[in-house]
């Protein structure tokens, strides 16, 4: 009898762990990428972000070229990309890495080059680059991965997430930050080549950094810095974005992340957390006292703290009206939610970090996107602040919150006084499932 | 007439000296013109049919130039001179472009560039406003016709990307603009036919709600545009099209409220 349960055990699970690995497979064996590439098609465009996946290379020019053959013929073709690359390291080596080495020489099978192509030769750094996946999002490593299996990329039409795949690239192109062809350290080192990405209401770590005492220092002197020297003790009187977040030029952002992006709570104290905040006091002790950094970080876990304080009154408050069904438009009033189709089992509206609502932009009703823009935008933006020293945006972000939190409580109030009529009302037009893009983003994917 | 008729008599030999370069001294912008007017007739046409010189406040030649004639031409080149009129370092057209690689790359680099070099060729590493909406110095600006650019002006344009990009790539990003414009057209078009059909004049609070959000989705349009064309993702994206989303959802919330309190009056 008990020898029939190890076997039917073993032979359920002999079963479903292979059916697992092909369903997988199977799923990502699309057009599209990703986890739910079978779901939708890529743009042409997308080619150049994301290689490996999609692109192909021209036909149009036939022969297999090397060395300076290329040099000559695109000198005329695309002067910009061959003065590049003569400013390079690439032309100053001995031998020259020429454009072959990267691209190949079959003129009809060129490469765009990916990280595993720089890898031939920057081995280090390609191997710290790659090692980062292992602390999980958020990442640089992990960024492609993240935008083409988020639910929104998944569900929008394709022209309209392109900006997805230019900054999550980053995981797939080394030029991310050391632009083409000249591919220079000296420029990934400053602060501006982070801010194409990290700029906008959900991440403004240029403002911030840019406000804070060492941005003001970068601003002032930034220019006479000598940027060919390494991201060390010594080498510059104040940091930037890469001296903290890529201590000593090791490839990787994710390491000592905290507050993971502050969307989401955690534990700051954590067996884990101790360390990293360890390696923080110990990079600030290149400037700073040990006492005061310890200080700096309490003083953000205490933002933190009052941060999510709001936030959470906020969602308890539209997790109250969910579970009294206040919310209109209803789930079943509203475009479903990314992903999902009228037919999946037990819809509900997603509410909060757990729950996926930040893929959800507009499949929702107003006031749960008044959370989204407490969430995503006020309190972030404190975060940066709070995380970069500048105490305009931890204010301006709070304050916005305060309002915010106050504008869903008064509209809670208003909803449940109006009590069920709205909900209960069949709307024989349905506003929210109809009109043009509405309609078009349920039919293009 | 007579005035400019003896400025230019006046300066006549000098205009028409070998270095132009060589030439000294303050000028005012008629006697700008009143030369190059005779040395460079197409340039002074050019200007004159842009919008530099017919919307205010007006693009005159020492607005960008300077009135010194010496290194009048280097000076015009970088983004300093565009930026002040084109509403400051936070305005949508100009944040866009300098948040963007290109925008980085010139900031970083521009102090080491040669402004002396014609705007063409790639002969600066990163391009600035001049190189593609003036490129190779034609004064008659690539005009942005509000949200549409004219075809010619965007052959023009895209024609200064192919010193550095390849006419694939370019292309391919051309037909992704145009396809991600229309979609955030098609959140504004879906946005007035709600208000044109349930839009209320009598209740004026939810008219006047209504009207700031439809102002709201032609500024988020603008923002994807301005982030298409200036290759700036955080403009395509969270200034641009979850921002229309917000816009849109917004208004149908307006006129769930009207539509409900309209109920609650019958009931």
């Amino acid at each position: 009898m008990r020898l029939a349960y190890i076997w039917i055990t073993l032979l359920i699970l002999g079963i479903l762990i292979p059916a697992g690995f092909w369903y997988v497979d199977w799923s990502k064996s699309g057009d599209g990428a990703g986890l739910y590439s079978r779901d939708w098609l890529p743009e042409a465009v997308f080619a150049y972000w994301n290689p490996d996946d999609f692109y192909q290379s021209v036909e149009t020019v036939v022969g297999k070229f090397e060395g300076e053959e290329c040099v000559a013929c695109h000198r005329d073709m695309s002067p910009g990309i061959v003065k590049d690359w003569q400013a390079s390291r690439h032309a100053q080596a001995e031998p020259k890495v020429y454009c072959s080495a990267c691209h190949g020489s079959d003129h009809q099978n060129l490469r765009l080059p990916t990280p595993d192509i720089c890898a031939t030769c920057h081995t280090t750094q390609h191997d710290q680059f790659m090692a980062e996946k292992r602390y999980g999002f958020p990442s640089h490593a992990l960024a492609m991965e993240r935008a083409l299996d988020a639910r929104h990329f998944v569900d929008k039409p394709k022209a309209e997430v392109t900006a997805c795949l230019q900054c999550h690239s980053v995981a797939t192109k080394c030029d991310s930050c050391h632009s083409r062809h000249k591919f220079s350290a000296a420029e990934a080192r400053r602060p501006e080549a982070c801010i194409t990405c990290h700029s906008g209401p959900p991440h403004p770590d240029d403002e911030t950094y840019f406000n804070s005492a060492h941005g003001q220092l970068y601003l002032q002197q930034g220019q006479d810095w000598d940027w060919s020297r390494p991201l060390q003790k010594g080498n510059y009187p104040a940091p930037t974005c890469a001296y903290c977040h890529m201590t000593a030029g090791q490839h990787q952002v994710a390491d000592k992340s905290i507050w993971k992006f502050g969307i989401q709570q955690i534990n700051p104290l954590s067996s884990g957390n101790v360390v990293k905040r360890q390696q923080w006091i110990e990079l600030c002790s290149d400037c700073h006292e040990a006492e005061w950094s310890a200080q700096q970080l309490s003083a953000l876990d205490r933002e933190r703290k009052l941060a999510w304080s709001k936030l959470d009154e906020a969602e308890v408050l539209l997790k109250g009206l969910r579970a009294d069904d206040l919310l209109s438009p209803t789930i079943h009033q509203r475009p479903p939610y990314p992903g999902d189709d009228a037919h999946t089992m037990l819809q509900r509206e997603r509410i909060g970090f757990f729950e996926g609502q930040a893929s959800a932009f507009y499949n929702v009703s107003p006031i749960e996107r008044d959370y989204f823009d407490m969430w995503y935008f006020s309190n972030l933006g404190a975060y940066k602040g709070a995380a970069h020293g500048d105490a305009s945006f931890v204010s301006k972000g709070h304050q916005a919150m305060d309002q915010q939190l106050e504008d869903i409580r008064q509209k809670v109030t208003d909803i449940r006084a109006a009590g069920k009529t709205r909900a209960d009302k069949t709307d024989p037009e349905n506003i929210w499932l109809q009109g043009e893009y509405t309609e078009y983003n349920r039919e293009h994917n | 007439m007579l005035r400019l008729l003896c400025l230019l008599l006046c300066f006549a030999p000098a205009c028409f000296a070998e270095n132009r370069e060589a030439m000294q001294g303050d000028f005012s912008h008629e006697e700008c013109i009143a030369c190059h007017q005779a040395t460079e007739p197409q340039l002074v046409a050019d200007w004159q049919q842009s919008a530099h010189a017919s919307v205010e406040p007006l693009a005159l030649c020492t607005s960008c130039h300077g009135r010194d004639h010496q290194g009048a031409a280097a000076r015009s080149r970088g983004n300093d001179s565009c930026i002040d009129c084109h509403g400051g370092a936070t305005s949508p057209v100009v944040h866009s472009y300098t948040t963007s690689k290109h925008g980085i790359i010139m900031q970083l680099e521009q102090a080491g560039y040669d402004w002396k070099l014609p705007l063409r060729q790639a002969n600066y590493r990163a391009p600035g406003c001049a190189y593609c909406h003036m490129h190779d110095g034609n004064h008659l600006t690539a005009k942005a016709e509000p949200l549409k650019p004219a075809e010619a002006d965007m052959d023009r344009i895209t024609g200064s990307c192919l010193s550095c990009h390849s006419t694939r790539y370019i292309n391919r990003l051309n037909d992704n603009a145009v396809d991600m414009i229309e979609i955030a057209r098609m959140k504004v078009r879906e946005a007035r036919q709600l208000v044109d059909a349930y839009g209320d004049a009598q209740n004026t609070a939810a008219a006047a709600q209504l009207a700031s959000l439809i102002t709201q989705t032609e500024k988020h349009l603008r923002n994807v545009y301005l982030g298409a064309f200036h290759q700036s993702p955080d403009y395509q994206w969270w200034h641009g099209q979850p921002a229309l989303d917000g816009d849109l959802l917004r208004i149908k919330g307006v006129i769930d409220n009207m539509q409900s309190g309209k109920s609650d009056v019958e009931k």
